[in-house]
């Protein structure tokens, strides 16, 4: 019997030690815990306070240019460049609606085939590492291929630097970003109705008009509106494209003898204007654009995709909601 | 539903539609990836692949062409960037994944949504006017006198503010919400019977998160930090206007250098009608693509799309 007390407290000893050996082990083990936690807290804090930094200053720097005649005037009304940013701000929404116009049927219409048509062999496989790839590349390239092909190529049906030459290069820019979100919302469509959609005896056209498309409909206008936000903020595609003009864009068709058919169709083959450019013309010609008039179309500029962005935001929110 | 037999006559027209666009998107895909290469390809032919890459001299008069420095000067850049992001980056999708409420992650996280929104040539006039001067007022002469025995850190910035450590600074915020948003979905995303079980055992917190939730996540973070570096490849506004565009390799903190894509950006205007030159500017995007499809691959291979 005594022995097998004697046991107990052998073997409870080591238990003993060991446990007194670990009390400033434990400590260690929690400080480490509380020196990383703060490391986390305090990296959110950072990025919290370089945004808000980054958001005032601009606007601060914005203010004492940002004004009505400043946003809605043309910079051929003022003197060389600058002073207003009219013509930038219109510009922007024709290249990003035009490219956005250009570029959804073409990518709609492959996500459905690629999701409703095609198998998933190796082929398809492919075509999807490639509009990966399409999706990543790197914005200067693609300005340089439709500077090379639209403008200096294609010059005399294009018109060179101008409107459907930026359309045509931001529309390959962002068909990857709306064929992406089209085949994500069409993979969310409960394949269930479109089972009883089939069982009902209706073909795969009547099918995907009537069940597929409109399921997936804010998923897909979601990646449409997302697209045109990449299209309104991009520059190094717009720089070797679209060019830049001081002038509003026109509606007109007059005569040209260097373009195909001797006319040349206003605003489609001019040169259009746009926010990016603005910005950059404050570093390229400082003494022409003030640093004040930069942070103001900036500020437009990042208030237009914001706008662009919310409304993208509320479609996720209402599709989770409905 | 492929497979799906139809017994109804149907019109095969959408049929034709959807496959004229999978068509013409295949068409413009691969136009794109073909022209880049066919127009580069005489260069590669007349320097040699390996020359192209490693040579340092590039002279359009001469006829030489090397990307070395230029190439060097994208790769430190890129290095320098994700050295200043992956850090902060990491710690704030731990922030947020782990000890954020969700009230607290309902704010921070559209914040950094909104960083997302920032067009990249507003980041470059930002980097340029507003912390190009605190740079040289501030941060230089503060990082030279303190950690000036370290030679990268030995020499303080120029005029203007331009530098390695601007472009890297600016580069890093912009690529933080890449990293942030893929990390925190990919911590979350572990099962939460590992959690259970680390605890169980009786770790700590942070001995969770570190041995048992990051490793667990690791392929997506991995895959975050191979996205940002992508994007810090291939921006080209921002870093015209924040590296400088010194011919040489930056070799300290505050030096100046070129990237691939400033090298494209500054000459193409000038030499597009030149075959030769266009060829050779050509070839320096074809690599930065060839560049991009590795990474893109890579991305795929250690956790992108599993469709």
């Amino acid at each position: 019997m005594t022995n097998t007390g004697k046991d107990t407290e052998d073997t409870l000893r080591p238990l003993k030690n060991g446990f007194s050996a670990l009390l400033p082990k434990v400590n260690l083990r929690q400080l480490k815990g509380r020196i990383f936690t703060i490391l986390s807290y305090l990296s959110a804090i950072l990025i919290v306070v370089v945004l808000l930094f980054i958001l005032g200053t601009i606007t601060i720097k914005a203010l004492p240019s940002l004004n009505l005649h400043f946003i809605f005037t043309s910079e051929s009304n003022q003197p060389g460049l600058g002073g207003a940013i009219g013509n930038a701000v219109a510009g922007t929404i024709l290249l990003s609606v035009f490219s956005t116009i250009l570029a959804t049927p073409v990518a709609v219409g492959t996500a459905i085939y690629l999701k409703r048509y095609a198998n998933n062999g190796p082929a398809v496989k492919t075509f999807r590492f490639l509009i990966d790839v399409l999706s990543g590349t790197p914005s200067i390239v693609l300005g340089i291929f439709g500077f090379l092909v639209f403008v200096y190529y294609l010059k005399s049906i294009t018109g060179g630097f101008s409107l459907i030459s930026g359309s045509i290069a931001l529309a390959i820019l962002i068909l990857p970003v709306i064929e992406r979100a089209s085949e994500e919302a069409i993979n969310n469509v409960d394949t269930d109705i479109e089972a009883g959609s089939y069982a009902l005896g209706a073909t795969k056209w009547d099918t995907i008009k009537n069940i597929t498309i409109p399921s997936a409909l804010s998923g897909i206008v979601t990646g449409i509106v997302l697209g045109t936000g990449r299209a309104a903020e991009e520059s190094a595609v717009v720089i070797f494209t679209a060019g830049y003009t001081q002038f509003n864009p026109e509606f007109k068709v007059a005569a040209s003898d260097k373009l195909l058919f001797g006319i040349k169709i206003y605003p489609f083959q001019d040169l259009v204007a746009s926010l990016p450019l603005t910005v950059y013309n404050a570093y390229n010609y400082p003494h022409l654009v003030s640093s004040s008039e930069a942070f103001a179309a900036a500020f437009v500029l990042i208030v237009i995709v914001l706008i662009i962005n919310a409304f993208t935001r509320i479609l996720v929110w209402k599709r989770r909601i409905g | 539903m492929n497979n799906m037999t139809l017994s109804r006559s149907e019109s095969s027209a959408p049929k034709y539609l959807f496959t004229f666009c999978t068509l013409l998107t295949a068409f413009i895909t691969f136009f794109f990836i073909g022209f880049i290469f066919y127009i580069a390809y005489p260069t590669f032919e007349s320097q040699g692949v390996i020359n192209f890459i490693t040579g340092s001299v590039w002279n359009y008069d001469e006829h030489v062409y090397g990307i070395r420095i230029y190439l060097l000067g994208t790769l430190i850049l890129t290095v320098v960037t994700l050295a200043l992001s992956v850090p902060v980056g990491l710690f704030t999708a731990i922030f947020l994944s782990e000890f954020a409420s969700p009230r607290v992650a309902s704010i921070v996280k559209p914040l950094i949504e909104l960083l997302v929104g920032i067009p990249s040539v507003v980041y470059g006039i930002f980097g340029f006017l507003v912390l190009g001067p605190i740079f040289v007022n501030y941060v230089s002469p503060l990082t030279v006198s303190l950690l000036g025995f370290i030679p990268f850190f030995s020499s303080g910035v120029g005029v203007l503010g331009m530098s390695l450590a601007l472009a890297a600074t600016v580069l890093a915020i912009m690529i933080l919400p890449t990293i942030i948003s893929i990390s925190e979905d990919s911590i979350r995303s572990v099962e939460s019977t590992y959690r259970e079980a680390s605890f169980s055992l009786g770790a700590t917190h942070w001995e969770t998160i570190s041995k048992v939730l990051l490793p667990a996540a690791s392929r997506g973070i991995l895959a975050a930090v191979v996205l940002g570096m992508m994007r810090a490849m291939g921006e080209t506004m921002a870093v015209v206007m924040l590296f400088g565009s010194a011919n040489n390799i930056p070799t300290t903190f505050f030096g100046t250098g070129t990237a691939l894509t400033s090298k494209i950006l500054s000459d193409v205007s000038f030499k597009i009608a030149n075959e030769e030159a266009r060829s050779a500017i050509f070839a320096v995007a074809a690599v930065l693509f060839a560049i991009e499809i590795l990474f893109v691959g890579l991305a795929r291979a250690i956790g992108g799309r599993n469709d």
